[in-house]
């Protein structure tokens, strides 16, 4: 392999990391509050990728903004999601039976109302972004790639910014510390993990737009990326945003560079054997590794 | 209470008794119906990944039938008169263990004469276990990996030509082109198959028409990736790495649109690019716009076969279905059930042993497959020529080999980008 192939695999790599991060987020955002394991994710996923595509072919609005227009309109629908059936899941400190079987309903009535409205065909989005490529020499990036790259960047760092500078973002950084305590300081709970499920809802959909510019879709579209999902939370430590960055990484350098030493067919199972390593070797994620790792310095 | 008491034992006799009765009817044979249709079980994805495909077959299917039906049915002579054909359709959602299931239900509990079923080799094969076991003739119109053939069933039958005879078809094709001068020779091919039997006899297709003619091209990188993949950035990157001259890979149609995306959007570029049977389809071509011009592919049929039962079979699927037809996947079924009509009729009577022994003796002329004979070879497999079709801009897809087919001429190489 030449020192070209490498970079354009490190590059790519790179591009999916960010795609991945981004896809993954929306996860942890309501897992880390609320201990509910969003199983329906896959499915606002695959409602964002439509969302996207239906601005795009009945209105002719450009797919960017249609990511960004969705932002909003997911963040409502997943604050009334909770409304209605959050009450039926028992509050707990551990993920529940109940939550993972409501949420895991909640994708197959999301996806089967999506064979019905449309159909089993995928859909693609075709803009004259879509093949465009910047070339540096032999290096090629690809542009739509780049551009859904730094949509994730600019979403997360969003993210980052409404944790710690804001009065919402620090209600819920308690809230994953320690229900209870929130209680005592005047926390209103349920407020904020309304809140919290409609935003993570919201990243769902915007990512299921971004991933909509990059892949055909259909009804299905969000299980493969459910998984990877599972696969990112689980090594950047369940809890932490910061591990989203981390486990994405890992996961799309070890995808990307897996494949030179096993065959392709096997990619699939570079992912789970990743998230089976990352449970027995570091169960509390990269984050959690990093933080024990401090605490043991500064003892 | 004492289960010896006269009272118990007669109350326990004359339940028996009446269950008894009440069973009769279901362990009695039922009694002769007269025969009043030929029903014909019509097995066919028309939801999940190969909905598309399946759609169109089941189109041809019916176009078949409802012709048929207007001449007044098939003549069986054991009768002494025509009788209608009557679909039972069944649809495998693309799921192979439903696929399975729903061919033992349609031979057994169903009854039908014959099945015609399968598209997508995955889906083919579930089903090619089921005709030997019921007894019950089987055509396949849209799988076409020669393990299905090769267990020495007796009612299995396919309508389409051996997928390596496709990858053998494909180095011709390109060897041609290299004697044209449009190629040079010694060129490197890159492949990348699905990891089906469909894309192994595709694989070895190409590489037994590259190991007879030395000094034409070389394999240069060979893999497998699985089917309905999300991301094939990896692989296409180790084919970038490979320096490969032509792309060669067998894939269905959501894997062909998918691949082909990811490969424009990391900037690849090779001479000749092809993704098997994949290639002219609507819904690639709605989904990549110019991307796919210049890509080409070995077909079973096209629509620009000169043929007058082709064009004829164009006008009338266009009016039945209300669209052109979309590649090969149509009339490959539309002959399939042309084929077993014909077979019924020829077997004088509704016994499946007869109508497989039509099938396995017989010809369908005046076939829309090129060549215009659909004959099943001794293992069950059709054998006739494929076509090479090339797309164009603008939509157009013209017939490039063989030369005396032609429409129009082939574009070697590819223009770049």
């Amino acid at each position: 392999m030449t020192a070209t192939d490498f970079l354009n695999l490190l590059i790519a790599a790179l591009l999916l990391a960010g795609t991945y991060a981004a896809m993954a987020v929306g996860m942890t955002v309501i897992y880390g509050v609320m201990k509910i394991v969003n199983l329906a994710h896959a499915g606002f996923l695959m409602l964002g990728a439509y969302y996207v595509y239906e601005l795009h072919e009945r209105l002719g609005i450009f797919p960017l903004l249609g990511v960004l227009l969705a932002f909003p309109a997911f963040f409502a629908a997943g604050v009334l999601v909770h409304w209605v059936l959050g009450r039926g899941v028992p509050v707990s400190d551990t993920p529940t039976l109940a939550s993972l079987l409501l949420m895991f309903g909640l994708w197959l009535v999301l996806q089967n109302v999506g064979y019905l409205i449309w159909g089993t065909d995928d859909r693609s989005i075709l803009t004259p972004m879509t093949f465009a490529t910047i070339r540096f020499g032999e290096i090629t990036i690809p542009k739509i790639g780049l551009v859904v790259f730094l949509s994730a960047i600019v979403s997360l760092a969003a993210l980052e910014f409404v944790l710690h500078k804001t009065w919402f973002g620090r209600s819920i950084r308690a809230l994953i510390q320690n229900r209870y305590s929130c209680r005592i300081v005047g926390i209103p709970v349920e407020r904020t993990a309304r809140l919290t499920f409609g935003l993570g809802v919201a990243f769902a959909g915007t990512a299921g737009g971004l991933l909509a510019l990059l892949y055909p879709f259909s009804p299905d579209f969000g299980r493969p990326f459910l998984l990877r999902s599972f696969v990112i939370i689980v090594l950047g430590g369940l809890e932490s945003f910061s591990g989203v960055f981390a486990g994405a990484l890992i996961l799309a350098l070890v995808e990307t560079f897996g494949i030179l030493f096993v065959p392709s067919s096997y990619q699939p199972a570079i992912s789970f054997s990743l998230l089976v390593l990352a449970l027995i070797v570091l169960p509390d994620g990269v984050a959690g590794f990093v933080a024990k790792m401090r605490s043991r310095g500064a003892a | 209470m004492s289960f010896f008491r006269p009272n118990f034992l007669h109350g326990l006799a004359r339940s028996a008794v009446i269950v008894g009765l009440a069973a009769v009817p279901f362990v009695l044979p039922a009694p002769a119906r007269a025969q009043t249709d030929i029903p014909v079980g019509v097995i066919m994805p028309t939801t999940g990944k190969e909905a598309r495909p399946g759609q169109y077959q089941r189109e041809g299917i019916e176009l078949a039938i409802k012709q048929i039906n207007d001449g007044g049915g098939i003549y069986i002579k054991s009768l002494k008169k025509k009788l209608p054909i009557r679909e039972v359709f069944y649809d495998d959602g693309s799921e192979n263990a439903r696929s399975a299931s729903l061919a033992e239900r349609a031979m057994s509990s169903d009854k039908v004469i014959a099945v015609i079923g399968g598209y997508s080799t995955p889906l083919g094969e579930a089903e090619s276990v089921m005709p030997d076991r019921y007894q019950t003739p089987w055509i396949t119109p849209g799988a076409a990996a020669s393990s299905i053939f090769s267990h020495g069933y007796q009612y299995t039958f396919g309508a389409l030509s051996t997928v390596e005879s496709l990858g053998y078809t494909t180095g011709q094709f390109l060897g041609w082109l290299a004697d044209g001068g449009k190629l040079r020779k010694g060129l490197k091919i890159a492949m990348a198959v699905e990891n089906t039997d469909h894309g192994k006899d595709y694989v070895n297709g190409v590489t037994k028409w590259v190991g007879q003619h030395p000094g034409y091209f070389t394999v240069a990188f060979n893999e497998k990736f699985e089917e309905h993949s999300t991301d094939f950035s990896g692989l296409l990157q180790k084919i970038k790495a490979a320096h490969a001259d032509i792309f060669l890979s067998d894939a269905h149609l959501p894997d062909y649109v998918t691949m082909q995306r990811q490969y424009l959007q990391a900037g690849m570029f090779h001479q000749m690019v092809s993704y098997g049977a994949r290639g002219p389809e609507a819904d690639a071509r709605k989904a990549m716009g110019a991307g796919v011009d210049y890509i080409f592919a070995g077909v079973w049929w096209s629509a620009d076969l000169k043929y007058p039962q082709a064009k004829k079979f164009v006008t009338d699927y266009t009016a039945f279905a209300g669209h052109a037809p979309d590649s090969w996947y149509a009339a490959i079924a539309y002959d399939a059930m042309r084929i077993l009509a014909q077979s019924i009729e020829r077997a004088g009577s509704l016994d499946k042993a007869a109508i497989r022994d039509q099938l396995r003796s017989g010809d369908l002329k005046n076939s829309l497959v090129p060549g215009q004979t659909l004959k099943f070879e001794s293992n069950g497999q059709a054998a006739y020529p494929f076509v090479i079709v090339q797309n164009k801009p603008d939509g157009k897809v013209d017939i490039v080999y063989p030369p005396d087919a032609a429409t129009g001429p082939p574009v070697a190489p590819m223009p770049r980008p």
